[in-house]
């Protein structure tokens, strides 16, 4: 079988999108753990990176995400005022809002960037956030697909 | 003395900022001109693109490509100054990363043959001319997709005393050292690493001269950029806009430096900034969007438009 013949087949399931899931050490990472152990059910398109805190998070990281094929990404960090280096997600919260401008004057959704706040304890805040995710990026479809 | 060495100097999309910047060298071109024997040069000396193309392959010593590659004819120019010479410069931040020229990419071709041809606002019935023109290509893609450079030399226009310091250490064989700081390690004003209260755009307020104008809220890029011209912008009063692009090495994205250190600056309300800071691309991209991550994003896009 050639390689045009495979992705054909490929694409005639359904699509799936890729997510790249940055998530705070502190709070949401434990928060994913959590989610993992307890059984919550959610979907398994997230690819969680692990950072010391979401103030670690460069806008490099997301939009480099998206050009090497990400279809979307989810940031989970902790409750403002909660972050262990007491600023970082503000700091990351101002970064994204200009990015989110940024990334719609070039053409993309900016649905396709989700910031949330989960605790340690709050696997199911963390598990709904993917799911909300997921929809809101299959609702856009591939990024490729805004291309045309 | 020794030889002279054989140089080529080539425009394609710019604003012939760096070649003037070149020339600006003022006596010093006393010094380096004898030192060139020029080959090519649009504008300046008398030779056809036909005297180029007749050169043999690498035997011109430099090329200068000042520009981006947007019409058919620059990438001929372009692809030609690869074959002909044996070290090519990329010349200035156009040449670079695309540069000015290439806000373009902000728009679609079609966008913006309206605003300049069709709906120009000082013509009357205007449109598109075609006769004897080179075709326009969708999507300007930077120049180091098409050719490879030895050397990349940036600044919008890199400074007489940079373009000097690059061609003497060239023209005598000696390696080109360049500090790796960005603009901040050349600006005088002074950091109190305090967050920023409020956003102001370059007319609002008078800024204190000898505190960092990021700290009281003018969006000076100068922590992301590379600071080859030794803060001239920061030290006369006027933000960083970024000229120079990224600090070595030079691929990284600027603007995404840019808003980190910005965000890192600025704690503030997500609904605030987006009131105050109107054009975050043209703002932290303004002169390096194709080789950025949207930039990239955005020229996949056009060309699959083409396909
Ligand atoms: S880099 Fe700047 S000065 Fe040089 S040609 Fe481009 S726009 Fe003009
Ligand atoms: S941010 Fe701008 S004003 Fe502040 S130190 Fe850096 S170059 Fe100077
Ligand atoms: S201070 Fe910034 S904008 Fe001004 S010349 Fe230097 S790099 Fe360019
Ligand atoms: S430590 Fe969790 S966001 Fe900073």
């Amino acid at each position: 079988m050639t390689t045009v013949e495979k992705t054909e087949v490929q694409t005639k399931k359904e699509w799936e999108p890729q997510i790249v899931a940055f998530c705070c050490n502190w709070c949401s990472y434990a928060g994913a753990d959590l989610a993992g152990t307890s059984r919550i059910q959610y979907p398994p398109n997230a690819r969680i990176i692990r950072v010391n805190c979401t103030g670690r998070i460069s806008p490099e990281f997301i939009l480099a995400s998206l050009e090497m094929g990400a279809d979307g990404v989810l940031i989970s960090g902790c409750h403002p005022g909660d972050c262990h280096y007491s600023s970082g997600n503000l700091k990351l919260r101002a970064r994204l809002a200009i990015m989110k401008m940024a990334l719609e004057q070039a053409g993309v959704h900016p649905d396709r960037v989700r910031l949330q706040w989960a605790s340690a304890s709050e696997a199911q805040i963390f598990a709904d956030g993917v799911t909300t995710i997921v929809e809101q990026v299959k609702a856009l479809g591939p990024l490729r697909s805004e291309w045309k | 003395m020794a030889e002279p060495t054989s140089i080529a100097m080539a425009q394609g999309s710019s604003c012939w900022g760096c070649f003037q910047s070149l020339i600006d060298i003022h006596l010093n071109l006393a010094t380096v001109l004898p030192m060139l024997d020029i080959k090519y040069w649009q504008c300046v000396a008398d030779f056809k693109l036909k005297d180029l193309e007749g050169y043999p392959d690498k035997s011109i010593t430099v090329g200068l490509y000042e520009g981006v590659a947007r019409t058919e004819e620059d990438i001929h120019l372009l692809k030609t100054m690869r074959e002909k010479c044996e070290i090519l410069i990329a010349f200035g931040s156009c040449s670079c990363f695309g540069g000015i020229p290439c806000l373009a990419n902000f728009s679609t071709l079609e966008e913006c043959l309206d605003v300049k041809f069709r709906n120009n606002k000082t013509v009357k019935d205007g449109e598109v001319p075609t006769e004897n023109l080179p075709k326009i290509a969708p999507v300007v893609v930077p120049n180091s997709t098409i050719v490879d450079f030895e050397i990349y030399l940036p600044g919008c226009p890199p400074t007489s005393k940079l373009i000097l310091t690059a061609l003497t250490a060239l023209l005598t064989g000696k390696e080109i050292e360049l500090a790796p700081h960005t603009v901040c390690h050349y600006c005088d004003r002074e950091r109190k690493e305090t967050p920023l209260t409020e956003i102001l755009r370059p007319f609002e307020g008078i800024a204190d001269p000898d505190r960092c104008l990021l700290e009281q809220g003018y969006i000076c890029v100068g922590s992301a950029t590379w600071g080859l011209c030794e803060g001239q912008c920061v030290n006369h009063g006027a933000t960083c806009r970024g000229c120079f692009g990224p600090p070595p090495p030079i691929t990284t994205d600027q603007g995404a430096a840019a808003i980190s250190m910005f965000g890192s600056m600025a704690p503030l309300e997500p609904e605030y900034l987006a009131e105050k800071v109107l054009d975050p691309l043209g703002c932290f991209w303004r002169f390096t969007y194709p080789t950025s991550h949207l930039g990239g994003i955005r020229i996949k896009r056009e060309e699959a438009k083409t396909k």
